[in-house]
């Protein structure tokens, strides 16, 4: 019983974030809506791959050897939502608005559910890196341009995100390095 | 195999969309899609009612046979509006000719009609010593048509969390046609000095 509740979580989530009370309020500034809610889609993608049966896995696993038929799509969908004009158009046209509550949770969250552990670990480091380095040149980046990227956003958002963005990636690269030197690791490392 | 006909498949197709959503990698943001696209095909202004600074009303067909450079103001603006409103008054030096030739008109529109009535709009032209003949102000009539007009241009108008806005500052220019053009930003002020001089000497004034 309790097993058959659960498959319902990802949708709730995903409706909830979807209404547009938490919509609006996520989309209202450019660091909520790229730190919040677009992770969050990310996140119930991810849930939702976790309720597959074995045998969907299974399945899907003969088109995604090693994952990487997965990682194509985690990749490819992540450059295309770093694009400013689709977090533009994700505001004002309707259309890629409902886009991206189907394509961010499929594509990235679930895609990734379903590829990073059959990955071979040199891939893995490489796109974790890769990942850590996208978050540090996008925070230098918003830091540094005079000019806004986003028509729907302000300016100082832009600027407030690059910061978070470059404390985030700081913080990742520390605990990072301490796990390698010292093989210190916290539980969600 | 299926796994390298997969990968291969998206990846190509997903490069298409990136190829294909930024206009082949030459727009990342709104902005500069906004500037392509009325570059590559012109758009046909639709008649709209404005209010000028005399509480005279203006449509479209008024500004037919010349060019038009319109920009987007408010008047209680503080940082862009002042920069457009002091380029265009170097416009309105540099193109006497034109003006008074009747072949170029300079129009700002208000996107703040509730606020800029016809009075403060005299106000803000005189600040910039607008002649309010050949440089209007002017203001929408119903915050309709205002939607209709930020739509068409596609400006952006955002309130800046200190009472005021933040918006897409430009210069849109209007063929004698009624048609939309051409846009170029603020920092591109003299790319817009040297369109016009060539339009217009295609016109056969030709300005000093």
């Amino acid at each position: 019983m309790k097993v058959k509740y659960q498959r319902y979580f990802p949708s709730f989530a995903w409706g909830l974030l979807a209404l547009p009370p938490l919509r609006h309020i996520l989309e209202s500034s450019m660091v909520t809506h790229m730190l919040i809610q677009l992770p969050a889609l990310a996140f119930v993608g991810w849930w939702f791959g976790q309720g597959f049966s074995k045998d969907l896995t299974r399945k899907i696993a003969l088109w995604n050897q090693w994952g990487i038929t997965g990682m194509v799509l985690v990749v490819i969908t992540m450059f295309y939502w770093m694009l400013p004009r689709a977090l533009d158009a994700a505001i004002s046209e309707p259309v890629f608005e409902a886009a991206k509550f189907f394509v961010i949770p499929l594509f990235i969250g679930t895609a990734f559910n379903l590829s990073w552990s059959s990955l071979p670990p040199i891939a893995q480091g490489v796109l974790k890196l890769e990942f850590w380095a996208t978050f540090m040149r996008l925070g230098w980046l918003y830091i540094v341009l005079p000019d806004r990227l986003c028509a729907n956003y302000l300016l100082g958002d832009q600027r407030i995100l690059g910061y978070i963005l470059l404390i985030l990636g700081s913080v990742w690269a520390v605990s990072w390095a301490l796990k390698i030197l010292f093989g210190i690791r916290w539980r969600w490392a | 195999m299926k796994t390298l006909f997969l990968s291969t498949f998206l990846g190509i197709s997903g490069l298409m969309i990136l190829w294909v959503g930024t206009d082949g990698g030459r727009a990342f943001t709104a902005e500069t899609a906004r500037r392509l696209e009325v570059q590559e095909r012109p758009k046909l202004v639709p008649i709209w009612h404005l209010e000028d600074q005399n509480s005279k009303i203006l449509t479209l067909s008024d500004w037919a046979n010349h060019y038009t450079v319109v920009d987007f103001i408010y008047t209680s603006c503080t940082s862009a509006c002042l920069v457009l409103g002091s380029e265009l008054q170097s416009l309105q030096k540099k193109f006497e000719l034109a003006l008074n030739d009747n072949k170029l008109r300079l129009l700002s529109i208000s996107f703040d009609p509730e606020h800029d009535t016809p009075e403060r709009l005299r106000t803000h032209l005189s600040h910039f010593s607008g002649d309010g003949e050949h440089w209007v102000a002017a203001r929408p009539t119903s915050l309709a048509e205002r939607k209709e007009i930020l739509d068409f241009f596609k400006v952006t108008v955002i309130p800046d969390k200190m009472g005021g806005y933040t918006h897409s500052a430009g210069y849109h220019v209007i063929n004698p046609h009624g048609q939309l053009v051409a846009i170029f930003g603020v920092e591109e002020y003299s790319m817009l000095q040297d369109y016009l001089s060539l339009a217009l000497s295609k016109e056969g004034i030709d300005e000093s």
